[in-house]
């Protein structure tokens, strides 16, 4: 190793010489450049670009916010229709419950009626033939007691009084 | 170590440059060429982007230039937002001009144009203390003017005697001392890096590449970190000078206030 290695110079290298002013003008000169020319323009284009994708976001988020609001559109219709479809089947149930109500209160009646109807038919058929019985039998037993008897009992009084009697014995008895 | 070299470090020179003299005045040719040629390749670059932009208007789709630009200017404009409250119109470019300048500046000493012992045709300037003392007064006096004024010249001066009037001498120097580290920081990486290349080149041919790549790669990775430190600091003193005026207020309110409770505290006692 030589012990010499730093020569002597002239100069010392950290003593500035006339150099640093034009390093000055020319450090100046690229600084009103790039700042004049060159950087404005960079930051119009940032700014586009960033101005541009920021509305394209918000076209995505209104798009967004359209479909989900046809989509809740959509799910209200057919909750709607559902409600619906549910209120008429209630309604179809309730009105065939009423019409077999309906129905079965009338046929009741109707029985009734009839039973009423042929109640009545009967007593009259019963009233029927008790007078013709009445009149019947005193006939029949008075021309029985008149054979077994011999005499006649044509006695239209006397006869009615006797199937009279008669009739009454029977009922008492019976 | 001298059988491996067959030329000895003695033939390296240090801080040497090619000189004219004009005027009476000393102007290192070779540091002026190569910053030419930096700034030169900067403003090539920048207006070639600008160029580029002006075709694609349509579409946002940047260039890979472009990208390289707006990666820069975006950082720095954040870190300008981030600092000073809003993309400064004056600082974010200086920022920009600084980072740019500085990288390519520093990415000089990567070609290999030392042509022999004489001629070195692109030294990286910024291994000159000229350009980084100059580098660093267009910073400084900058950050001067603007926090006067930010605070206005009162302003400004009493913040040197705080927090506590003690601490005046501390803060001057400190405020001379900026400019200093500033530039001989950047110029003292870069001239190591210089030396190293130097060193390097001493060894014989068929062993030198491999050193000689490895450095080079570290070497830019230096260049961009140099490039980077100098445009933060400079965002960051700018924001030094500005800050501080609302804090003070805050905490003047603040004691104001403290007295005024004091005050109120005291009063009743006599009372009992």
């Amino acid at each position: 190793m030589a012990s010499v290695a730093i020569t002597p110079m002239e100069s010392n290298f950290l003593v500035p010489n006339a150099t640093f002013f034009v390093e000055l003008a020319a450090f100046l000169l690229l600084l009103f450049l790039l700042a004049k020319y060159v950087i404005p323009p960079i930051n119009r284009a940032m700014t586009a670009r960033q101005e541009a994708i920021r509305a394209e976001f918000a076209e995505l988020d209104e798009a967004k916010s359209e479909a989900h609001a046809a989509e809740e559109e959509f799910k209200s219709q057919i909750a709607d229709a559902r409600h619906e479809a549910a209120r008429i089947r209630e309604e179809a149930r309730e009105q065939g419950a009423q019409i077999i109500a309906e129905m079965r209160e009338q046929a009741n009646t109707e029985a009734a009626r009839i039973v009423e109807h042929a109640h009545a038919q009967i007593e009259a058929d019963r009233k029927a033939a008790m007078a013709q019985l009445r009149s019947e039998v005193g006939m029949l037993a008075t021309t029985l007691a008149g054979r077994i008897v011999g005499e006649s009992l044509d006695d239209d009084v006397r006869q009615t009084r006797v199937v009279d009697r008669f009739l009454t014995e029977l009922e008492g008895a019976s | 170590m001298t059988g491996l070299l067959p030329l000895s470090s003695s033939d390296i020179t240090i801080g040497e440059h090619k000189t004219v003299v004009w005027l009476g005045m000393t102007f290192n040719i070779d540091t002026i060429i190569s910053t030419l040629v930096a700034g030169g390749l900067v403003l090539l670059l920048g207006f070639w982007v600008v160029r580029q932009m002006k075709r694609t208007t349509e579409d946002h789709v940047p260039t890979k230039t472009q990208m390289l630009w707006e990666a820069v200017v975006g950082e720095v404009n954040k870190q300008v937002e981030d600092n000073l409250g809003k993309v400064h119109p004056f600082v974010a470019p200086l920022a920009i001009s600084l980072f740019f300048f500085i990288l390519f500046a520093n990415w000089l000493e990567l070609l290999p144009t030392e042509l022999n012992h004489d001629t070195h045709l692109l030294p990286a300037p910024t291994a000159d203390t000229n350009l980084t003392y100059a580098l660093a007064a267009v910073t400084m006096l900058s950050v001067w003017t603007y926090g006067i004024r930010q605070k206005g010249w009162k302003g400004y001066f009493r913040h040197f005697a705080e927090p506590f009037p003690v601490l005046l001498p501390l803060n001057i120097l400190e405020e001379l001392i900026k400019p200093i580290t500033l530039a001989l920081r950047l110029f003292g990486n870069i001239f190591a890096g210089g030396i190293m290349l130097a060193l390097i080149g001493l060894i014989p041919i068929y062993a030198l590449w491999a050193p000689n790549l490895l450095w080079k790669a570290f070497d830019g990775v230096i260049g961009v970190i140099q490039a980077f430190i100098f445009a933060l600091l400079t965002v960051l003193y700018f924001a030094m000078a500005g800050a501080g005026h609302e804090e003070h207020e805050i905490h003047e309110k603040y004691e104001d206030e403290q007295r005024e409770k004091q005050a109120r505290e005291a009063a009743p006692a006599p009372a009992h």
